[in-house]
């Protein structure tokens, strides 16, 4: 147990934590240059493509020390998103030491900010690295007193590297040795082993990565899923180097998988504790939570007839998220579908465009928004993902907002704009320091307000410099109401969004105005009305079309005019009849945006 | 989807009917025919112009012999035709472009008398020139009148100096009045091309154009609306245009001074007085056949197999050298059962008054019945006029046409 160290990296995207990854695992000879595939902990395309990671993965290196010991170290990899805060403190709990990757050109950002705070709190030895040195803007200096003064880690000791070029790497696998502390547990206890991540495998089915904390797990072994009580006959256990490799046993300190003939995703949730079956652990590792959706939307086929198509999509997605919660939908305007549950505005856009790519679906998707807390006149609470689903008022007590706590990290120059635009959104300062060349800024918000546009806005108003970090603080009483919409004279469900009433009067009329601009002319005119109840609150008018006829037509022209007016066909295949109005996929998502985000 | 281009074979003459439609077609008897023949030059190609049209160089001028070789082509391409047509009269003929108003006098003579020599021409046969201001010589279109040109038809497009230029056309207003002047002392037919909603163009200015148009005395007015066609220099990069709104109201006003003028407003952009309608054009939009020649020129014959299209090879040079080998026709397909009535109707609605809905069956080969639900459907939604006698706009129809032709289209085939 001495000589294995259990470690994490904790970066901001970009700031090369993925790479650093790879040279690690590269230099401790897991994989041949051949097999080296760039970036390898990061194997799904979108998050390449995005430079996130999603899913926690994991490799077991042996790396010769300067002291000639050959060490195990284990590299547990988070994900990178203020989506996955839970996910990242698992696998941060799994470590006793974690690097703190900075970029030297850059400096420290908010997530890398609450991870490490995250790591700090469960007494995760952070190691500050500053990275791509050898970028010509890099300066670790400003970087190394950014450290020391905004996370408050001494960062005297920082190594220098750069992953891309291979400079330092060696030191960062002599400092994993000698700064992080070996594992403390004990062989002979009961078993007691952190779920740090767990996915489907087509051919084995659930594959859990787990940290033995104490006692021993042996294939053949029964374990104890101690949150649910579920019990499964253990088959195989190993470690990735990445590859999988088969061990005869786990023990504590431990970083490997175990395959126990799961099927379903949801039985084996992140920071439950596996025990064995015949020898129970007395009480579960702390930190267990259930995850709820946070951010809910509906997601429609354009083409009724795919509505399968798209329920086998999502059941097949659901496979390897088990964060991903979805349920038939009825809307009027938008036919059959699906109300899907996402952890956060990324979790959404990734599955979204996971359907569309992967599964080629054509998707309708209506405006993001988060779960209301309503108290009924009778007493009984509900949850309301819908906002088309919010009850009649007069049977209403009280509804009650969720409010988050936002962290925002940017350059000193764009605090103005900044505070300006978390106090259009509702929010209230908490704190405000100065940190170096930063400022950081916490924020009550309600979330409803972040799910809007916040996250662009932030990023138009500093361009791009700030970041953002958030949690899920509590559930506050709100003056909201439900604002319809209604096109022709008939109401859209899935156009109603809750907003608060002080700005209900103002939504209404630029939603109203909005969606006048994305509703093609007709041949007829179109009244687009904004109500509050059966108080209509606002009115436009999308004036009739008044003519739609090509010109020319003569002998020559039959194929191509007739292609024209294919094309023009497609089109309106591709927006919601309502009523006798076609509405195009743009304006179901206009609601989310609003005029100052132009 | 993209059709493919099947050479008529015996093997794809018997099955004609189309997946779906199951429908087999029976002409009973032949269309009017028609003559085309294509021009395929012009002094310099429109930004706006997606017609087959290539710009004259110094070295194609008449006296290169260029001129000579495309007239003994087109008498080719007719000879070539002739076992299509064989023993069908000639209604009409139209020499369009292209700026067909470049052919020398002498060429276009015999151009016309092989026409005549090959085909069975009609005595009373309406024979249309396209012509271009900027190539009118008096001498030349006195003497194309006496090569048999009955009818002219004149690119003038505007009377105002900056809208010319603005859309590259070669002439000026001054060139446009004379070529009208021209035309009205040697032929009594002429039809004028205006367009409106032209880059920056007001009410008034529109206005003007049509009403020196009105004032010129002739007795046919085409005015279209500017249309930003698919490659061409105006949509790759699109000049400043009036709104939709704007130049809905300058076809609404055009409409309204032509009519106070005594034209009658018979196919969407046409305008004739009583009796000057084009009877070429008629027949395209009547569903009629025409046999095309010359480069890139369409052709439509319906036979008892059924009906083809066909397209010649498009480029000049490409054709000139298909002739030396009597091979004209680089695109030839049958239109199948299923798209017939969209093909149809596409053209005869696009008449004021409509067609007389036998000419449906009689045209197509098909019963009224296989549209017969989407007639209903478009006399529903006011877009066809509730006639059983006519198949005919209603005025709602005549402005959206798009969408009422929309509900013809046949259904796409299931991916």
């Amino acid at each position: 147990m001495q000589h294995i160290r259990n470690f994490s990296i904790i970066a901001h995207i970009d700031h090369g934590k993925s790479t650093l990854a790879d040279r690690l695992i590269q230099a401790c000879g897991a994989l041949s240059d051949r097999e080296m595939e760039e970036q390898v902990l990061d194997s799904m395309d979108l998050e390449r493509e995005r430079g996130i990671t999603i899913k926690a993965q994991t490799a077991a290196l042996h790396y010769k020390a300067r002291d000639g010991q050959v060490y195990n170290l284990n590299l547990i990899d988070t994900p990178g998103h203020v989506d996955f805060s839970y996910e990242v403190s698992r696998s941060l709990s799994a470590c006793e030491g974690a690097l703190l990757v900075v970029d030297a050109s850059q400096g420290v950002e908010a997530q890398t900010v609450a991870n490490c705070y995250t790591a700090i709190e469960q007494n995760v030895e952070v190691i500050p690295v500053l990275n791509k040195i050898d970028l010509p803007a890099a300066d670790p200096e400003s970087a190394r007193a950014e450290i020391e003064d905004v996370i408050g880690v001494d960062a005297s000791e920082a190594v220098l590297c750069s992953a891309k070029t291979g400079i330092g790497i060696d030191e960062v696998l002599e400092l994993v040795v000698a700064k992080v502390p070996p594992p403390k547990g004990d062989p002979d206890a009961p078993l007691k082993a952190l779920i740090i991540d767990s996915w489907f495998d087509n051919y084995v089915g659930v594959v859990i990565l787990i940290r033995v904390v104490d006692g021993v797990l042996k294939p053949k072994d029964r374990i104890l899923l101690m949150s649910t009580g579920a019990q499964y006959p253990c088959d195989e256990v190993g470690v990735f180097t990445p590859r999988s490799v088969a061990r005869e046993q786990l023990s504590a300190g431990e970083v490997g998988f175990v395959i126990a003939g799961i099927k379903e995703l949801q039985a084996a949730k992140v920071g439950d504790t596996v025990t064995l079956a015949n020898r129970p652990a007395g009480e579960p590792l702390p930190g267990f939570r259930e995850i709820k959706p946070q951010v809910f939307a509906g997601l429609y086929p354009v083409e009724s007839s795919e509505y399968d198509q798209l329920r086998e999509s999502l059941e097949k997605l659901k496979l390897n998220d088990a964060s991903l919660q979805f349920e038939p939908e009825v809307s009027q305007a938008l036919g059959f579908g699906f109300r899907c549950g996402f952890l956060g505005m990324l979790h959404m856009d990734i599955v979204q465009e996971r359907l569309e790519r992967q599964f080629d679906m054509d998707l309708i998707t209506t405006a993001p928004t988060v779960v209301y807390e309503v108290l009924m006149n009778s007493g009984e609470t509900l949850r309301i993902e819908n906002p088309a689903k919010l009850p009649d008022l007069s049977k209403v007590a009280e509804i009650r907002e969720p409010i988050i706590t936002a962290t925002i990290f940017l350059p000193q120059d764009y605090v103005g704009p900044v505070i300006t635009l978390c106090n259009q959104k509702r929010g209230m300062q908490v704190d405000m320091r100065y940190l170096g060349r930063q400022v950081q800024l916490v924020y009550d918000m309600p979330m409803n307000e972040v799910v809007m546009d916040f996250f662009d806005r932030l990023k138009s108003v500093s361009r791009g410099y700030a970041s953002l970090d958030y949690e899920f603080k509590e559930y506050r009483l709100a003056d909201l109401v439900k604002l319809d919409l209604m096109v022709g004279g008939e109401k859209v469900d899935a156009l109603s969004v809750i907003v608060h009433r002080a700005s209900a009067q103002y939504r209404g009329r630029e939603l109203a105005a909005k969606l006048r601009g994305l509703i093609p002319r007709q041949m007829f005119d179109v009244p687009v009305q904004a109500a509050i109840g059966s108080h209509i609150i606002a009115r436009e008018t999308i004036k009739a079309l008044r003519k739609n006829v090509l010109a020319k037509c003569y002998g020559g022209d039959i194929s191509r005019k007739r292609k024209l007016l294919e094309k023009q066909k497609e089109g309106k295949k591709r927006m919601k009849q309502v009523g006798n109005v076609e509405i195009p996929q743009e304006a179901f998502l206009a609601v989310l945006r609003t005029d100052e985000s132009k | 989807m993209t059709r493919k281009t099947i050479p008529i074979t015996p093997a794809h003459a018997v099955r004609l009917e189309p997946a779906g439609t199951g429908q087999r077609i029976q002409l009973t008897a032949s269309p009017p025919l028609a003559l085309y023949i294509h021009y395929p030059w012009c002094v310099r190609k429109c930004p706006y112009c997606d017609f087959n049209s290539h710009t004259l160089r110094g070295d194609a001028t008449p006296d290169t012999g260029l001129e000579a070789r495309y007239i003994d082509a087109l008498v080719a391409d007719i000879e070539s035709a002739l076992p299509q047509v064989w023993g069908r009269r000639v209604h009409t003929v139209f020499i369009g472009g292209g700026t067909p108003s470049l052919m020398s006098a002498p060429a276009l003579d015999r151009l016309l008398t092989a026409v005549r020599t090959l085909l069975p021409l009609d005595p009373m046969a309406e024979i249309t020139l396209e012509a271009n201001p900027g190539t009118f010589e008096a001498a030349r279109f006195r003497d194309y009148r006496a090569a048999g040109v009955n009818r002219l038809s004149i690119g003038i497009q505007s009377f105002d100096d900056a809208a010319l230029t603005r859309i590259g056309r070669i002439h000026d207003a001054d060139q446009a009045r004379r070529a009208v002047d021209i035309a009205l002392t040697n032929f009594e037919r002429v039809n004028l091309d205006i367009m409106y909603a032209l880059p920056e163009q007001n009410m008034a200015a529109a206005m003007r154009d049509i009403d020196i148009a009105i004032a010129t005395g002739v007795s046919h007015v085409s005015a279209y609306h500017l249309t930003l066609e698919p490659n061409t220099a105006f949509a790759h990069s699109p000049p400043p245009l009036p709104d939709s709104d704007l130049s809905a109201d300058m076809q609404e006003a055009i409409e309204d001074r032509l009519a106070a003028a005594g034209f009658e407003h018979y196919e969407t952009s046409a305008f004739a007085r009583p009796g000057q309608q084009c009877r070429h054009n008629l027949n395209y939009w009547q569903f009629g056949d025409y046999l095309g020649i010359g480069a890139g020129a369409h052709g439509k014959l319906s036979s008892h197999e059924g009906i083809v299209r066909e397209m010649r090879h498009k480029h000049p040079t490409r054709y000139l050298e298909a002739a030396a080998r009597r091979d004209f026709v680089q695109e030839r397909r049958e239109v199948a059962a299923a798209e017939l009535p969209f093909e149809f109707l596409m053209n005869a609605l696009r008449l004021t008054d409509g067609v007389p809905t036998a000419l449906f069956s009689a045209r197509t080969g098909l019963p009224l019945s296989v549209i017969a639900d989407r007639i209903d459907q478009a006399v529903a939604a006011g877009l066809l006029a509730a006639d059983p006698l006519t198949l005919r706009p209603t005025e709602q129809g005549q402005r959206f046409l798009n969408d009422l032709l929309a509900l013809f289209l046949p259904e796409a085939e299931a991916a």
